[in-house]
């Protein structure tokens, strides 16, 4: 049985666990920039309050595991508060604490080691606050954020694979089912690869080309 | 007219850059400030721009008052770009070419004939081949010209320059300095702060000589051929051997 053979035989599992995959990172993706964004501006914002949350908050989520805030929150959590959450769920919020945290933290020191001559440039070039903003800083803001947050959001859509540890039926959950069905893991594991190329590639070249573009070296001579 | 009185500034950690500095700056003159380095001319520039706010003193700019420290109801808002100025470190928008540095401040002012003005300061200030790079893909020279012109384009009322011609070649500082003289001619009040003691000697109608935290010396040009004290007659030898 080729690749080929397995997609097809089996493509209606492999689209429901890619249907779940997608979802799972619709959300995180979603919730996680729009909320990672908007809680860096107000961490910058408030750099003694809310900034150090962010700041601590981040370090921890990046000290540890995201497996392990994953079980953490599957197993002891809803132990210890005697409820019973749907794995997708508990996934979906594992993964958006992780991002909204990531994201906002990227943003947060964006804003806040953003080089304060441009301001006061176009403050004596009689710039109101909006026009700067809208003129000066989020262009320079965007040419340096956009590529650092997509490439978070592949290593985001890698960590949904942790899902299926906890029984959510994304896509690599339901490869390891059909491999224990039909033992072919050499084809299975490489169309899984396949596929995340696919998904993974056009993003991180996006994300190169955007780099190469906009953040071209801005080092005055 | 821009007027300072018993300016002082101090850091936070308390240590003192200048104190009761006095001066006019009028429109239609130029004000020249000299001095040795480290003397607090940059940051007499920043408070005299509303940047910085000094400690102690007042300000008027065409009868406009600003008081320091500053008073509980604030001061009114800074009349930029009337008042603009042209840093040192330049400051352009690494984003934007020089062209668009330039235009853009002039089409948020709502001047309409921005693209049009600049013709002639390219022409004045040799910009042509320069003028659609990037600040990063232009020499400081360059990028000194395209700021100047940035102010200029503005149509200021007073205008606080910083060592603007430090990158510049002699040809180029020649062309500068001559676009300054017409300046005063249309009515804008220049201060600028310089090592160029001959633009000084030939062109400006007040000199401020600053040492120690202080305008240790004021008059017509005439008093870099005369100078009145110990401390700027010392400064002149210095420069006089070093040149």
């Amino acid at each position: 049985m080729s690749v080929f053979d397995i997609l097809i035989t089996y493509h209606i599992a492999f689209l429901q666990g890619l249907v779940v995959t997608l979802q799972l990172c619709g959300i995180v993706w979603s919730l996680g920039i729009t909320g990672g964004i908007a809680l860096g501006i107000v961490s910058a914002q408030h750099p003694k309050s809310w900034g150090r949350v962010t700041q601590g908050v981040s370090f921890g989520f990046s000290a540890i595991p995201a497996l392990v805030i994953l079980f953490w929150l599957h197993y002891p959590a809803q132990a210890m508060f005697d409820v019973v959450i749907d794995p997708f769920y508990t996934a979906s919020l594992t993964l958006c604490l992780v991002n909204l945290f990531a994201v906002g933290e990227v943003v947060r020191q964006s804003i806040s080691d953003f080089p304060a001559q441009y301001i006061t440039a176009a403050r004596v070039c009689g710039m109101n606050t909006r026009q700067i903003v809208r003129y000066i800083q989020l262009p320079l803001l965007f040419r340096q954020l956009l590529p650092t947050i997509m490439i978070l959001q592949v290593g985001i859509l890698h960590m949904s694979l942790f899902a299926s540890l906890i029984s959510v039926e994304e896509i690599f959950r339901v490869a390891q089912r059909i491999n224990s069905i039909i033992y072919r893991p050499i084809e299975i594991y490489t169309a899984l690869a396949l596929f995340f190329l696919a998904v993974c590639l056009p993003i991180n070249m996006l994300a190169a080309w955007l780099k190469n573009r906009y953040t071209r070296n801005l080092s005055e001579r | 007219m821009l007027s300072a009185r018993n300016l002082s500034f101090a850091y936070e950690n308390g240590k003192t850059i200048f104190t009761d500095v006095s001066l006019d700056i009028t429109p239609g003159e130029i004000t020249v400030l000299i001095g040795p380095s480290g003397t607090g001319k940059t940051t007499l520039l920043r408070a005299l721009a509303l940047l910085d706010a000094p400690q102690a003193g007042t300000m008027s700019i065409d009868g406009t008052d600003f008081r320091f420290p500053v008073p509980p109801e604030g001061n009114p808002p800074p009349p930029y770009p009337k008042l603009t100025t042209v840093f040192q470190q330049l400051f352009l928008w690494p984003h934007l070419t020089l062209r668009e540095n330039i235009l853009l401040p002039v089409r948020l002012s709502g001047q309409e004939d921005g693209p049009e003005t600049l013709e002639p300061l390219i022409r004045a200030f040799d910009m042509g081949e320069f003028i659609d790079r990037f600040p990063n893909e232009a020499s400081l020279g360059q990028r000194q010209r395209a700021a100047l012109a940035r102010s200029l384009m503005l149509r200021p009322r007073y205008l606080l320059l910083d060592e603007i011609t430090s990158a510049l070649d002699v040809e180029q500082i020649a062309k500068i300095l001559s676009h300054l003289k017409t300046l005063r001619g249309q009515d804008i009040g220049i201060f600028i702060i310089t090592h160029l003691l001959g633009f000084a000697r030939h062109t400006a109608d007040q000199v401020l000589f600053m040492a120690d935290g202080q305008i240790a010396e004021r008059g017509g040009p005439e008093i870099l051929k005369n100078p009145q004290t110990e401390r700027l007659y010392q400064f002149l030898s210095v420069i006089a051997a070093a040149s």
